[in-house]
């Protein structure tokens, strides 16, 4: 018998079928055949400071009987300036560079930022979930995020069982991070001074300073071990409400190895900066309580979420988001969110002379004591070829607080709590 | 319980309900996981009304509908609706994927081919005069017209119930987007969705193999399957058997081909398509549906 070569026809006369049944076209989709393809362009920038590039393509595909595959990609370019930590002083400032090989300068009144900051991180996420029997699901997945200098690996694992006619979820997730850190310029020693370059007379000496700042390690980990217990109930056709509890210990190294405390003497002027220093474990317990319920022409989500952790830190948030049918064919969607929390016990704006160095200091504004909100509109649309394209843009207002400390002479006169402001727009396509 | 129109029978069974009527010379059924007389009713009048729908427009039996003016038409334009672009888009991309095979403009050779199970073969001569009026590439078409040239036919004979088939599964997700229907014309089969629990269907179609008058029984949970076979119209000469599928670049009989294919697939349409291409395959056909990374089966 006369063997031919044949090629494959059947995706395009898949294709064509569909076409022809229901008037669609599947525009150049016939090889991802109900594979869902969600793609995100997102630009974030804050006043003055971070500006962040985003590009997320995630996919989907089922497989049938609810064996479903996740697989998100995500690239973010981020430049601009951050905090450094140093305390804001009535005259020009100069740091040296985590790496020791410059310098930058501030000048008076400003907020010392580090401008040195770019990156660019990818992360990679692969999601399996499938029904286990007629009432469990199993899920089980893989992330790895990278960056110039850190590297992120983690697992997840989870199980949930729909009881009660399927009205009640009950849900186990488990999810274990391994990251790795290592840094330009090494890992400082805690509480160490920053060294100047112009303090010394050679090259030679000063680099022999500037490595007294650095641990002999160049490197450090931190492991992250998250729990979450979830229930979800539908109380009848168009109210859906959801409870997670959620616990997270981490352990390793949680400092940031770019950020110092300023010490300042009785008129506020700053003496030294010294490297900060946080604990090297930090457990947290979550409760998260979401509601969502379905109007005619459109949907409600509310969620509260508290949070406390062993750091001192407690945090609210309240979050809304409804979304409201304009026509078959496009919506939008109104969305605000509260943010408050309070300070890690060790936060400190800045440390006096004339105390001595508590153990643990940072003066990173971001576990200091902060309320923030957030106000946008996204507006999608379901375009004739079956696809799906959305905007959004939000705005975003951070506010650091002061946590009672009263600050000495010339310090009163400066904002050691500035505020920052952010603009996020997106854009999205669903195919 | 039990309900007889002059168009449709309604039968309601212990787990499910039962539609039938006839159109397209086959019995045509529905099953639906459903006890609601009224839903019942409903996809009843709407699945005969769609059927018959299609029937009037395409079928080549009748004279006063599409298919007679486009036949009829001597190279002249004809207007079309979207359907009909539709289908001719349709046949146009099955056209090419065969590389000719399947052609819309072969039906001609009727006129010399009657599988009526006798020894009436066509000669060489008779087929050569029908050879010019063969050929897809020879009709032009765009979205509101088609011209078809003098002596040529269109047949939309060979997807016509597959067609049917797929578009009353469709309209059935509409009308009844929680349950489940079965859609069987004379052993073309599509399923609107699975069951809500994921139980399969069972149904009995007939077995291809026409020296056995007898059904088998399948269970199909989605999707459909689409069965191209020779069971009753062939010719037998000299101890050949010639199969009533016709090779459009030769005019003759394909040699070689399975008795009967079957094909799974999503669209009914699109199983019925792969089906009778494995037998224009001739004995080639089991190779050119293991290319398709599809089920099927082969009787030979």
């Amino acid at each position: 018998m006369q063997l031919k070569q044949f090629k494959q026809i059947n995706g395009a006369l898949a294709a064509a079928s569909c076409a022809l049944v229901t008037g669609q076209v599947q525009a150049e989709s016939s090889l991802l055949d109900d594979w869902q393809v969600d793609t995100a362009v997102m630009y974030y920038g804050e006043t003055d400071r971070v500006k962040a590039l985003e590009a997320v393509v995630n996919v989907n595909k089922d497989f049938g009987e609810n064996h479903i595959f996740n697989g998100k990609l995500v690239y973010d370019a981020l430049t601009g300036a951050s905090a450094n930590g140093a305390v804001a002083q009535p005259d020009a400032q100069t740091f040296t560079r985590p790496s020791g090989k410059a310098e930058y300068t501030i000048k008076g009144g400003d907020t010392p930022l580090d401008d040195t900051f770019r990156d660019t991180r990818v992360q990679i996420n692969g999601q399996w979930t499938q029904p286990l029997g007629q009432n469990n699901t199993v899920t089980g997945g893989l992330h790895v995020s990278s960056e110039y200098d850190y590297l992120s690996m983690a697992i997840n694992a989870g199980f949930a069982r729909d009881f009660n006619k399927k009205n009640t979820n009950l849900a186990l997730s488990l999810s274990y991070a391994f990251d790795s850190i290592e840094p330009e310029g090494g890992i400082p020693v805690a509480f160490s001074e920053m060294v100047y370059r112009s303090d010394y007379q050679s090259e030679t000496d000063f680099w022999q300073s500037f490595n007294a700042t650095r641990q002999s390690s160049g490197d450090d980990t931190k492991d992250t071990l998250d729990v979450i217990f979830g229930l979800t109930q539908i109380i009848n056709r168009r109210w859906l409400v959801q409870l997670n509890l959620g616990m997270s210990q981490v352990e390793g190294y949680l400092t940031d190895p770019f950020k110092v405390v300023s010490v300042v003497d009785e008129q506020g002027y700053s003496v030294r900066q010294l490297y900060e220093s946080r604990p090297d474990s930090r457990q947290k317990e979550n409760l998260y309580i979401g509601s969502k319920y379905h109007f005619d022409h459109s949907i409600l989500d509310l969620s509260y979420r508290f949070s406390s952790d062993d750091w001192g830190i407690d945090s609210h948030t309240l979050e809304s988001r409804w979304r409201y049918n304009l026509s078959e064919f496009d919506y939008i969607a109104p969305h605000v969110r509260f943010y408050k929390q309070s300070s890690a016990d060790f936060y400190r704006p800045f440390l006096n002379q004339q105390e001595s160095v508590p153990m643990f200091a940072s003066a990173d504004y971001r576990i200091g004591q902060m309320s923030a909100y957030t106000v946008g509109l996204k507006y999608g649309r379901k375009l004739k070829n079956g696809h799906q394209a959305s905007v959004r843009l939000e705005y975003y207002h951070q506010a650091p607080e002061n946590s009672g400390y009263s600050a000495p002479g010339v310090l009163t006169e400066l904002d050691l709590y500035p505020s920052l402001s952010a603009v996020i727009l997106q854009f999205g396509y669903r195919f | 319980m039990q309900t007889t129109t002059a168009e449709f029978k309604i039968q309601f069974h212990p787990d499910y309900a039962s539609i039938q009527f006839s159109a397209m010379a086959s019995p045509c059924d529905l099953l639906v996981d459903s006890q609601d007389p009224e839903l019942i009713e409903k996809l009843a009048l709407a699945s005969v009304q769609e059927t018959k729908r299609i029937e009037n427009k395409f079928s080549r039996y009748l004279s006063n509908n599409l298919c007679h003016a486009i036949n009829q038409s001597c190279g002249q334009p004809v207007e079309i609706d979207e359907e009909c672009f539709r289908l001719l888009e349709f046949a146009n991309t099955c056209f090419e994927l065969s590389d000719g095979l399947f052609d819309l403009t072969s039906g001609v050779l009727r006129k010399i081919w009657r599988f009526d199970g006798s020894d009436n073969i066509a000669t060489q001569a008779q087929v050569e005069q029908m050879l010019p009026f063969i050929g897809w590439q020879k009709i032009h078409y765009t979205e509101n017209h088609i011209c078809v040239p003098e002596h040529m036919e269109l047949d939309f004979g060979g997807i016509g119930k597959e067609y049917a088939v797929s578009k009353v599964a469709e309209l059935a997700l509409k009308l009844a987007p929680s349950n489940s229907v079965l859609v069987n014309f004379g052993g073309d089969i599509q399923v609107s969705q699975a069951k809500a629990k994921g139980q399969p269907w069972q149904v009995g179609i007939e077995n291809p193999d026409f020296d056995q008058q007898t059904t088998k029984l399948i269970a199909i949970r989605q999707g459909s399957l689409a069965t191209s076979g020779d069971s009753r119209r062939y010719l037998l000469c000299d101890g050949i058997r010639y199969s009533h599928i016709l090779n459009p670049k030769t005019g003759w009989p394909v040699q070689g081909a399975p008795r009967a294919v079957t094909v799974a697939a999503n669209q009914c349409i699109q199983a019925g398509c792969l089906a009778t291409l494995a037998l224009l395959n001739g004995e080639n056909a089991e190779a050119f549906l293991q290319a398709q990374n599809i089920q099927y089966w082969c009787l030979r």
